[in-house]
């Protein structure tokens, strides 16, 4: 964790922070998933309390904090009071691995923006998103109702078979940039647009950056709709339908409990966005200025060079969360655009077409990375 | 007591009470819970033994896939009622623990007095691995040494997803009611 | 050998008897309990403490091949719980039970 007492409580704190921007971040995104589906529905949702209704969720966090605690007569106990705790736990760890910004250096030490530095990411990143399918079944068991397990079987049986899609689509950018690692692969994004196959080179103008989107568009068309699917967000949110399913396998939660499954997947969407970010648009780089300008630029008009680094760090990060607030919101309208799928036609589509698609991409890329580099 | 020392200790207790509880509990969900668990311990093992791209590995295949797989297929069957959780007899019972007991104690006997001989082997483990990136390693020898497993891995793999689709079909599969 | 040094340092003996001990778990799993699915569990258990030996010695022996194995056996696993599920999945339709005592008898 660090050489020394002070690196340990700075890192201490960092892995709180990350824990804390998660759960922060949900009464905002209920905010903005309110008004902008109000907005996109003609009508104005929540504006009364608080300057443009920012101080609904408060409200709302109030309400369920004085409702009553029940558990069903036919629950298991102990599953049912462990499904909410469990759906925190994959979206908060994934989140903990992804690069907010450029890494601080502050006298002699490094500070990454990151939960924690991990050298195979990617590999971090799938292996705990797909620990998703535990929440639900234990929720759909623990509540001893048997809408709540149907929906919790279709849910997980949707999430396991979305996985597929979402890790063989990020294949191709890891065979593009040969690492797992979410920084190099960020910084590896920032250089000029340029294609070269074999021997014949085109570059770019210089402001269009080598963001993952422009050598791997196939994959990030498969990335961001499967990335639907592994958050249960609409279009594909079948098992939690209301009309359908009597809301899924969180019928019989209230109160606080419902609140962290919200938590759960609010933070799943959180998660899914950044990676959508960091694979295929750049991660915290400017696009149109690259690390090594910007640090140039910090480096002249700052006072000091810990200054100058934190200056960058903040100023990455900014524009990190601006990207990542742009894909929250393209979540947001997606979801009050398409109609719901049903759960035939929602497997079909995992397996029959996103599946192949992905594999196609891979056997593409790779054949064309071996042929240009021959 | 350092760390790693700690570290290795409370990971072995976990994944060990993970995999006595999935052996013991009458309850079949409850083992396939425990079962996840003990596995999710085994993959952070993994990563003190320096195998990070195995650890992700085996969360992605054994944790995400295959346990979960096991759970949604208990809930399925909804077993009403437990008949006999244990074996029935009681001399052929006391056979099979004494069995199992005597290995274990052939295994770990076995363990500690050759323990010297494994100390001596320990050799620079970093260096062979490439310095902590193992992946690359791992990946050049997958694809040279071991290319036939590999491939015949691949069509294993086929003939399993064709096979477990042809059992477990209502309509035309090979144990549909004709 | 219970001596203090035995619990301050962690080698390759440590990661062996944990296996052992797992796998020992398993197969009295395997050979204990009545509950098919129980007896696949305890199948992977045994697979998975056998994939901890394998990783401890490639680790301590400084060679990848035992990763290399780690990687086939859990291939070999997740296909083996696949097409076991499957058969599974047919015996209960049939009986309805998948205690094995139902299926003791080899005729019928």
């Amino acid at each position: 964790m660090g050489h020394d007492i002070f690196e340990v409580s700075i890192n201490a704190i960092k892995l709180i922070v990350v824990f804390l921007i998660i759960v922060q971040a949900v009464p905002f995104l209920v905010w903005l998933e309110r008004r902008g589906s109000a907005f996109i529905q003609n009508r104005l949702g929540p504006n009364r309390i608080g300057p443009l209704g920012l101080m609904q969720l408060a409200a709302d966090a109030v309400k369920f904090f004085f409702k009553e605690e029940f558990v069903p007569a036919s629950a298991v106990k102990l599953l049912y009071y462990a499904a909410p705790v469990v759906a925190l736990i994959p979206a908060t760890l994934a989140f903990a691995a992804i690069p907010l910004g450029q890494p601080v250096q502050w006298n002699e030490y490094t500070f990454r923006l990151q939960g924690y530095e991990i050298n195979v990411g990617i590999v971090f990143v799938l292996a705990v998103s797909s620990l998703a399918p535990y929440a639900i079944l234990l929720a759909g068991w623990g509540s001893g109702n048997k809408y709540a397990l149907m929906g919790a079987l279709r849910a997980s049986a949707q999430v396991i078979s979305y996985e597929l899609a979402l890790g063989l689509s990020i294949v191709g950018m890891i065979m593009l940039y040969g690492t797992f690692n979410l920084s190099e692969m960020v910084l590896a994004q920032q250089a000029p647009l340029s294609y070269s196959f074999l021997g014949a080179n085109w570059t770019a103008p210089s402001w269009l950056p080598a963001w993952g989107i422009f050598y791997q568009p196939l994959g990030a068309i498969v990335f961001f709709a499967a990335s639907f699917a592994e958050s249960n967000r609409l279009p594909f949110d079948l098992a939690e339908g209301e009309a359908e399913l009597v809301a899924g396998f969180h019928v019989e939660y209230g109160g606080f409990k419902m609140l962290l499954f919200f938590i759960g997947e609010y933070g799943h969407m959180i998660v899914a966005s950044a990676l959508m970010v960091l694979f295929y648009f750049g991660g915290y780089t400017i696009p149109g200025i690259s690390m090594a300008d910007l640090n140039q630029w910090a480096a002249e008009h700052a006072p000091g060079a810990n200054a100058a680094s934190l200056t960058v760090g903040l100023l990455t990060l900014l524009c990190f969360f601006v990207k990542l607030a742009l894909f929250i919101w393209l979540f947001i309208q997606v979801r009050w655009t398409l109609p719901r799928f049903r759960y035939d036609q929602l497997m079909d589509l995992g397996w029959k077409t996103m599946l192949p698609w992905a594999l196609f991409n891979t056997i593409l890329t790779a054949a064309l990375v071996y042929v240009a580099h021959l | 007591m350092s760390a790693d020392v700690f570290l290795f200790w409370f990971l072995a207790i976990l994944t060990l009470a993970g995999g006595l509880t999935t052996v013991l509990v009458t309850n079949p969900i409850y083992s396939a819970l425990a079962l996840a668990f003990a596995m999710i311990g085994v993959s952070a093992l993994f990563v003190t033994l320096n195998a990070y791209f195995l650890a992700g590995v085996q969360l992605i295949v054994y944790a995400g896939a295959v346990t979960v797989l096991f759970v949604m297929v208990l809930m399925m069957f909804d077993l009403k009622h437990e008949i006999t959780a244990f074996t029935r007899g009681k001399f052929t019972g006391l056979v099979k623990s004494g069995t199992v007991a005597l290995l274990a104690g052939i295994l770990v006997g076995a363990i500690a007095m050759t323990s010297d001989l494994f100390l001596k082997i320990s050799g620079t483990p970093e260096v062979a691995l490439g310095g902590g990136d193992g992946t690359k390693e791992l990946g050049k020898i997958l694809f040279s040494k071991y290319i036939f497993g590999f491939e015949a891995l691949g069509i294993l793999l086929l003939i399993v997803a064709i096979g477990a689709v042809a059992l477990a079909r209502s309509k035309g599969g090979t144990h549909a009611k004709q | 050998m219970p001596s203090s040094d035995f619990l301050q340092q962690v080698g390759l003996p440590h990661y062996l008897i944990l296996s052992a001990i797992l796998f020992v778990a398993g197969m009295a799993g395997v050979l204990l309990r009545r509950n098919a699915m129980v007896i696949l569990m305890s199948v992977e258990l045994m697979l998975n403490a056998v994939n901890l030996s394998f990783v401890a010695f490639s680790h301590y022996l400084g060679q990848m091949d035992g990763q290399v194995m780690v990687f086939f056996v859990m291939t070999i696993a997740a296909a083996e719980v696949s097409v076991g599920l499957a058969i599974l999945v047919s015996i209960f339709k049939r009986f309805k039970e998948i205690n094995i005592r139902f299926f003791e008898h080899l005729k019928g």
